[in-house]
This record gives C-alpha cells, sequence and structure tokens, in this order.
C-alpha cells in the first residue's frame, strides 16, 4: 500500500521535473529540474530494491554529471544566447514527431513483452554481492573496456576544449 | 507498483526527452534531454532486472551510466568550444555545416 503510493508520488515527480526540463527557460531552471528528476529516479531504484543504484544515481549524474552541467553554465555567459522566440506550429510538429517515434517504438516493445512468458510473482531483488560478482565475473572485459572508454572521454574533453596558445612573433 | 508501471513510466519519459530534443534549440538544453532519455531507458532496465531476478539490468545500468557520464564531459567540451568559437548556442543559428 505504501509502495503504491511512494511509486505514484515519485512518478508524478519525475514527470513533472522532466516537464520542466523542457520548458523552464533558463538553461539554470533546467539543469535543476534534471536534479529533480534524477532524485526522484532515484528513490524510485531504492523503492525498487536497488539501494546501489540509487546511490551511484545520486553520486555519479547529481555528484558528477549535473555539476559539470552547472559548471559550464556558468562558465560560458549565456544571456542573449537562448532563443527568445514563442512556440511556433514548426516546434509543436517537432515535438509531436519526438512524441510519435516514442510512441512506435514502445508498440513495438509492447507486442514481444505480450508475447513473453508471464513474469509471476515478485521474488526478493539481487544483492550487492549478486551484482558484484556478476560484473567482475561474465561482464569483466565490458567493465574494463569501460575504464579505457572513461579515459578516451577525459583525453578527448581536455584535447577538444584546449585554447591554442599564440607563438610570440 | 507492477513492471508495466515502471516501463509506462520510463516511455513517458523517454518521450518527454524526445519531445524536448526536438522542441528546444539551446544546445545545452539537448544534451540535458539525452541524459533525461537515458535515465528513462535506466529506469526500465531497473525494473526488468527488479522482475525477472536478473542481475544484468543492473549490470547495463552501470555501463549507461558510465557511458552518459563519458558523453557529458565530451559533449561539454564540444560546446564550450563551439561557444567559443561562434558565440551562441542557438542551434538554429549553428548552420556552419551547410554547404
Amino acid at each position: 500500500m505504501i509502495e503504491t503510493v511512494l511509486f505514484w508520488v515519485l512518478a508524478a515527480a519525475s514527470v513533472a521535473s522532466a516537464l520542466g526540463v523542457v520548458a523552464l527557460r533558463s538553461p539554470v531552471g533546467s539543469v535543476m529540474a534534471l536534479l529533480a528528476a534524477m532524485l526522484a529516479t532515484a528513490g524510485l531504484y531504492a523503492l525498487m530494491g536497488a539501494p546501489v543504484l540509487a546511490l551511484f544515481q545520486v553520486i555519479v549524474y547529481i555528484g558528477a554529471v549535473l555539476v559539470l552541467f552547472l559548471f559550464v553554465v556558468m562558465l560560458l555567459d549565456l544571456k542573449g544566447t537562448t532563443a527568445r522566440g514563442r512556440p511556433s506550429a514548426r516546434a509543436a510538429a517537432a515535438g509531436a514527431a519526438g512524441i510519435g517515434l516514442t510512441a512506435a517504438a514502445a508498440w513495438g516493445a509492447w507486442k514481444g513483452f505480450s508475447q513473453a512468458a508471464p513474469v509471476g510473482g515478485l521474488r526478493p531483488a539481487p544483492g550487492i554481492s549478486e551484482i558484484a560478482i556478476d560484473l567482475f565475473g561474465r561482464h569483466l572485459l565490458v567493465f574494463e573496456l569501460t575504464s579505457v572508454l572513461l579515459l578516451a572521454a577525459a583525453v578527448g574533453a581536455v584535447f577538444v576544449s584546449r585554447t591554442k596558445k599564440r607563438r610570440p612573433s | 507498483m507492477s513492471l508495466e508501471h515502471v516501463v509506462g513510466l520510463g516511455i513517458v519519459l523517454f518521450a518527454i526527452g524526445a519531445a524536448g530534443f526536438f522542441v528546444r534549440s539551446n544546445a545545452l538544453v539537448l544534451l540535458l534531454c539525452v541524459e533525461l532519455m537515458l535515465n528513462a531507458v535506466n529506469l526500465i532496465l531497473a525494473g526488468f532486472s527488479r522482475y525477472l531476478h536478473g542481475t544484468d539490468g543492473q549490470v547495463f545500468v552501470f555501463m549507461i551510466m558510465t557511458v552518459a557520464a563519458a558523453e557529458a564531459a565530451v559533449g561539454l567540451a564540444i560546446l564550450v568550444a563551439l561557444c567559443r568559437l561562434l558565440g551562441t548556442l542557438d542551434m538554429s543559428r549553428i548552420n556552419i555545416l551547410k554547404g
């Protein structure tokens, strides 16, 4: 009972803040709304019996990614760079196209979903030790490759955002 | 709360992110919408992991979080370079790839 109530509260919060990401005019407001959406999603993870995911969500997404976004928003003076136009018919059509694409993908997934075997009752969620054994056992190669990806991303980010030093002539 | 509820919520969040990606023209908000879509997919994967009692879903979520962090770092570096070069982040005004 309490689980259902919590689910609906968190779902409403995440949808409302996701709408805020799209609708808010200032980039700082959008980042803050995304922060609220991430927090609501972390709550949903905890509700679903995945506290590790909830922790990672808070540490990685909110602690690292969103802070990076905030840094960039503060770093770039974005005044006057946002479009001031009111929503046009073109924007409405673009939004409808996005929702339609998602609906088409969801419809295809739902057709496969309805043919799948029924899920059955709820069993205890996998614990952290099972996840760790799986991550460092079967998925060890992928795990190691991710570290290479992160290194490449770090080097690439530094390379892209470097400033050219003018040589004294 | 059933699996259908979680998947439905994920689809709604993904649709909001996709619509926002097409509607907004600020490049920074576009990156935020991409993060929103990745978040929705993470939610669906975690839901399946919960209801199928597998660890694969949560491992996938870890990988997606890593890729999202890398994508944010590189994407924001590109945005900083773009803003320094052109002085704007309005995607409707950036058309330097147009031949």
